[in-house]
């Protein structure tokens, strides 16, 4: 097992000498605006040099393009979340709604707990909200969802995992 | 792993602790060997607080703000996935065969509908978006589950998509599709390609052999056949015929004859010593005969009927 298996820096400069312009055009022509392409172009090289693989070299562009498609994709996301989270803000009566900075705190907990959520089939993302949310134990979430308690274990474990890795590992 | 983080067998060992304790009713046995087994490691403690300090984050969000904005964000996702799937192989392919491509496309044809000289037509899609037609113009709507299509055939169409529908709507012409998630637009085919207007929400544009551009609320881009487009003013309101009426700003006549000939059966000609005359006002439509009328009371020129199908402007 390697211990350290990212890209060296000076290989990233090289990929970004060779690639750079390219990915912006390539992002231009999705994206339709060229500082926004360059915005993402940048945020997907900043993402390889934490990318924890040496595959990039072999197939460069493939593996570029991979990386700013999943930064495209995040970002429409957040932004429907962000959106989302006002209109329910608004929904809200004057009495529950958080201060500035709570609102920010939570904002971005919902953003992870999103992006983990997308990852997980819809049982476990059923099971998970039911209990982190709701606050139901296993026994109950197992008769609401009729499945056993151990698939509900599994699930919520499952999600956890994601969670963790969202956390502590990706970033 | 050099920095101390714990490994993933102690990650995934705390994940199962922290649920058997916290959403299950644990023993007191349990609790012993959960006891046990934070000792056993010097990496366990570390895992058990990270794996703990998230689920704590998670368990303080307020619960209805949290299910409403979650609910509403994967819906809007949907969405946005489809769109940007539309987007990415409206880049890659821009071939107007795709809707026959699509797995679930079989797009069923809805409606086919076209207008003839001088008349205008509303709409209503099954999707609820509202679509006029104006003079001479046809359409083509279709609809599957992923997406709403309309393609122009000729003429003129106002689209004012129903926001409540998420799937995306492609539109074709024949200067390439355009893609909106919402929105409310105009599109008219003349002489040079297309003319495309934007009042509300946005809309992307694929010229044939250019590459896409966002269009904002308010903008009027004129978009040639090659792909090349350009923001351009107009002399009056491209709007204007929705509503009915001819609503016009310092026109230059021969502008405003081929504009109202738009809307009249046979032949309308202007005079080139009357063509750079100026015209400003807003007429109604449902009488080009009083329009031209008007005309001739309004500026220095004669109104000649040769026949009823053959009208000639000149100076007066």
């Amino acid at each position: 097992m390697q211990i350290n298996d990212t890209l060296k820096p000076t290989e990233v400069a090289l990929l970004y000498q060779a690639h750079h312009t390219w990915l912006r055009g390539w992002l231009r022509s999705r994206v339709g605006c060229s500082e926004h392409a360059a915005d993402l172009a940048q945020d997907t090289f900043v993402r390889l040099l934490r990318a924890r693989q040496a595959s990039p070299l072999k197939e460069p562009r493939a593996y570029l393009s991979s990386i700013a498609r999943g930064l495209m994709i995040d970002q429409f996301r957040r932004r429907a979340l962000e959106r989302a989270y006002q209109e329910s803000l608004a929904h809200l009566p004057e009495a529950e709604v958080p201060s500035e900075e709570h609102r920010l705190v939570i904002l971005d907990t919902l953003g992870r707990l999103d992006r983990a959520l997308h990852q997980l089939k819809p049982r476990a993302r059923q099971a998970f909200l039911l209990a982190q949310l709701d606050g139901l134990s296993i026994v109950q979430i197992a008769q609401r969802l009729e499945v056993s308690r151990v698939t509900v274990e599994r699930d919520l474990a499952k999600a956890l995992g994601v969670c963790y890795r969202l956390r502590y590992a990706d970033e | 792993m050099s920095d101390g983080a714990p490994a993933q067998a102690q990650v995934d060992q705390a994940i199962d602790w922290l649920v058997k304790l916290r959403f299950d009713s644990p023993s007191p046995r349990t609790e012993q060997q959960f006891q046990h087994w934070l000792a056993s490691h010097p990496h366990n403690p570390l895992a058990w607080q990270r794996v703990s300090h998230l689920s704590d984050e998670l368990a303080g969000l307020p619960k209805d703000l949290s299910r409403r904005t979650l609910d509403t964000s994967q819906r809007q996702r949907i969405s946005r996935r489809d769109h940007l799937k539309l987007l990415g192989l409206l880049a890659v392919g821009g071939s107007l065969g795709w809707a026959a491509r699509e797995p679930l496309g079989l797009p069923q044809l809805l409606a086919d509908s076209s207008t003839a000289t001088g008349e205008r037509r509303q709409l209503q899609g099954s999707d609820g978006s509202r679509i006029q037609l104006n003079t001479a113009s046809a359409i083509d709507l279709r609809y599957s589950a992923e997406q709403r299509q309309l393609e122009l055939l000729r003429g003129e169409v106002s689209l004012d998509s129903n926001p409540n529908d998420i799937r995306p709507f492609r539109i074709d012409t024949r200067v390439g599709p355009l893609a909106t998630l919402d929105g409310q637009l105009l599109l008219r085919e003349n002489d040079q390609g297309l003319l495309l207007a934007v009042r509300r929400g946005e809309v992307t544009l694929f010229p044939t052999s250019a590459a896409p551009r966002r269009v904002q609320p308010g903008e009027t881009l004129q978009v040639w056949a090659n792909g090349s487009f350009q923001a351009v003013t107009l002399h009056g309101d491209p709007w204007g015929w929705t509503d009915g009426v001819l609503s016009v700003q310092q026109m230059p006549l021969a502008e405003f004859v081929a504009e109202l000939a738009r809307y009249r059966p046979g032949l309308l000609r202007c005079a080139p010593e009357v063509a750079d005359l100026k015209v400003s006002g807003t007429y109604q439509l449902a009488d080009t005969g009083q329009i031209l009328q008007l005309l001739s009371r309004s500026l220095p020129v004669r109104v000649e009927y040769r026949t009823r199908y053959w009208v000639s402007i000149g100076a007066a």
